[in-house]
């Protein structure tokens, strides 16, 4: 297992997505967590599911490999929990944005649900 | 749903279209065969389907071949090499911001998939190969008929002649049949398909296999009609860790045939999930009836009678609570909500085809249909290839339809199995015989059939039956298993087209002579 070397923070998330770091944001997630994604295909009764690190670790690796911005606009922290606000754009112009609420357990992401909306 | 946006990359000076839909994680290009049209696939249900299936989980980017569908035209004359298009992959995928992919090639697109996996193994994120093959010759075509095939294809470019060597299952659909052509005209000239097709039977990239690094899932059709399966099981061996999975069916186009199949192998190869269910299909019973003019009527009189039959089936389909839902010429479709309204209906159907004057033959099948939309799909398919199979008059049925059925009164008797191309097993089939209320009313055909056509055996038994006696008593007699006994009945009811033991006897009586039955 990977060494957290940042502490989850709105910063320290700001600066992975923004860096494409998915090494890093693979790094912030317990070994058990679970990121639920709703969006046009998956809607709120039936969520995209991605459990378990190593999944989760594909999962970042496959959205830092594309040639996009992302920019974390807002974060907020309260207690155990962490929300924050992203816009992202492809090369061909195509926007994306994101809002994700994250709950904190013994400082790693234990459970995470992105909400995204898409230029179609 | 709007319209998909179509927008151009460059690669070089030529533009190539591209098509992004969906919002997976996971960046899919999609590399076409032969020809292609990014606004026609949206067009037929089964391409429409699979790309509706491979956006739901991923990015997926969907481009047409320089000289193809929507991309520039090129010189059908210096047609560019596999290694130009292939890197029209990287410029479409540099276009959309994507650094590394899951590769889809499909038919032709297999070797430009394959040559780009081993040139960018660091774009390419896994690698799908569908209906592929590395050498054109040796699995596809073999030199010498070549010529005959690009001249035929040439000469009759769009017309939709080359559809029975892609997917011979589809032929008779003339919906499908109709958008084939349209596909030929619109993907490209029949100069660029003349020379795209000498362009691929050069295709050889057997020594690119072992530089692919990429995981690599392998599907091929066990019967595919255009080119051989031992293509893919030579991919198997030869490209790194990749394993092969061979499926059902004969026709070869990806978005044909069991297109589900297909797209639950990618999805779960791609990210290790079951596909999830699909919640938008129903179960329904469905009629598929044949009609036809056995009697060499003239094109007049059989029109007039067609038309007569095409509203009688309207107002028949009604009355028994079902939907007309499709007719294409000779071939009428409708679905009911029960199995045994089907059949019902389906004999009503063959009383008005007798008095109107023309042949009928009807095939009913229980299976899931989309809620939306025409209806199609493998169900339908399999529903009409009942109908084909039934002989004249006839209404064959599957066994699930009898089995569901049960208590409704209806009799069936067994019709043995048909094997059909979609599905691993072949079907087990019943023949929908009359209900004994309606026995005089359906009975009007004429039987014709000769002792001659039941086998020794046969004669043996109906000679047995005719004097009275019980399947027990005939087994002892005979020697043979009360099972095997009541297999030759029921071939015998079904040989000589008769309701039942006691007017197989009558039968046996009528025909017996000095030498006996």
């Amino acid at each position: 297992m990977l060494a957290t070397k940042e502490a989850v923070t709105g910063a320290s998330i700001k600066k992975a997505i923004e860096g494409r770091d998915g090494k890093m944001l693979s790094s912030f997630y317990a070994d058990d967590a679970l990121v639920r994604v709703i969006d046009r295909n998956n809607p709120p009764s039936k969520p995209r599911e991605i459990r378990g690190r190593a999944a989760i670790t594909t999962f970042w690796d496959d959205i830092c490999s594309r040639a996009m911005t992302h920019r974390v606009d807002t974060t907020i922290a309260q207690g155990d929990s962490l929300a924050f606000s992203q816009a992202c754009a492809y090369p061909d112009g195509t926007k994306v944005f994101c809002a994700a609420m994250l709950e904190l357990k013994d400082g790693k992401i234990a459970r995470q649900t992105v909400v995204q909306a898409w230029d179609e | 749903m709007r319209p998909i946006a179509t927008r151009y990359a460059r690669s070089g000076d030529v533009h190539i279209a591209y098509q992004v839909v969906g919002q997976g994680p996971i960046d899919l290009v999609f590399v076409p065969g032969f020809i292609s049209n990014l606004d026609l696939h949206w067009e037929d249900e089964g391409y429409s389907r699979l790309l509706h299936r491979l956006s739901a989980f991923s990015r997926l980017i969907l481009f047409d071949k320089r000289g193809t569908g929507l991309s520039d035209r090129v010189d059908a004359h210096a047609l560019p090499s596999l290694e130009t298009r292939m890197d029209d992959v990287r410029a479409v995928m540099d276009a959309v911001g994507s650094s590394r992919a899951a590769i889809l090639g499909a038919s032709e697109g297999a070797p430009m998939a394959i040559l780009f996996a081993a040139t960018y193994p660091e774009r390419t994120r896994s690698l799908v190969l569908y209906g592929g093959y590395a050498q054109f010759h040796r699995w596809v075509m073999a030199r010498d008929r070549l010529d005959a095939f690009i001249e035929a294809a040439a000469t009759a470019w769009g017309t939709g002649a080359t559809l029975a060597q892609f997917a011979p299952g589809r032929v008779d659909d003339s919906r499908f049949a109709n958008w084939w052509a349209r596909f030929e005209r619109l993907s490209a000239s029949p100069a660029a398909a003349a020379a795209l097709a000498r362009m691929n039977a050069d295709i050889d990239v057997r020594g690119e296999l072992a530089r692919i690094r990429a995981p690599t899932l392998l599907i091929h059709r066990r019967n595919d009609a255009r080119v051989n399966p031992d293509a893919s099981r030579y991919l198997a061996q030869k490209i790194p860790g990749a394993r092969l999975a061979e499926i059902t069916g004969r026709d070869h186009p990806i978005w044909t045939g069991d297109v589900n199949r297909v797209a639950d192998l990618v999805e779960e190869f791609l990210t290790g999930a079951h596909a999830a269910p699909d919640t938008e299909r129903v179960l329904a019973a469905l009629l598929v009836t044949r009609i036809s003019d056995t009697a060499r009527l003239g094109d007049r009189m059989w029109s007039e009678r067609s038309l007569r039959f095409h509203e009688t089936w309207r107002l028949l389909v009604g009355r028994h609570g079902g939907r007309v839902a499709d007719q294409h010429g000779e071939m009428l479709v409708s679905r009911f909500d029960g199995p045994a309204r089907a059949v019902r209906c389906a004999a009503a159907l063959r009383e008005a085809a007798q008095d109107i004057g023309i042949a009928s033959a009807q095939g009913v099948h229980v299976g899931e249909v989309e809620m939306r939309g025409p209806l199609s799909g493998l169900a339908i398919r399999v529903a009409a290839q009942i109908a084909d199979h039934a002989g004249r008059g006839g209404i064959l049925a599957s066994r699930l339809v009898a089995d569901l059925a049960a208590g409704s009164g209806l009799r069936f008797i067994d019709a043995g199995r048909l094997p059909l191309d979609d599905l691993d097993e072949p079907l087990a089939l019943v023949e929908a015989t009359s209900e004994q209320h309606l026995e005089p009313a359906c009975r009007s055909r004429a039987i014709t059939v000769e002792p001659s056509t039941l086998t020794v055996r046969e004669n043996e038994v109906v000679a047995l039956i005719a004097d009275g006696k019980s399947n027990a008593a005939i087994a002892a007699e005979l020697s043979l298993s009360e099972h095997t006994v009541k297999r030759h009945v029921a071939n015998i009811l079904l040989k000589l087209d008769l309701p039942s033991r006691a007017a197989a006897a009558a039968f046996a009586a009528r025909q017996a002579g000095p030498d006996g039955p």
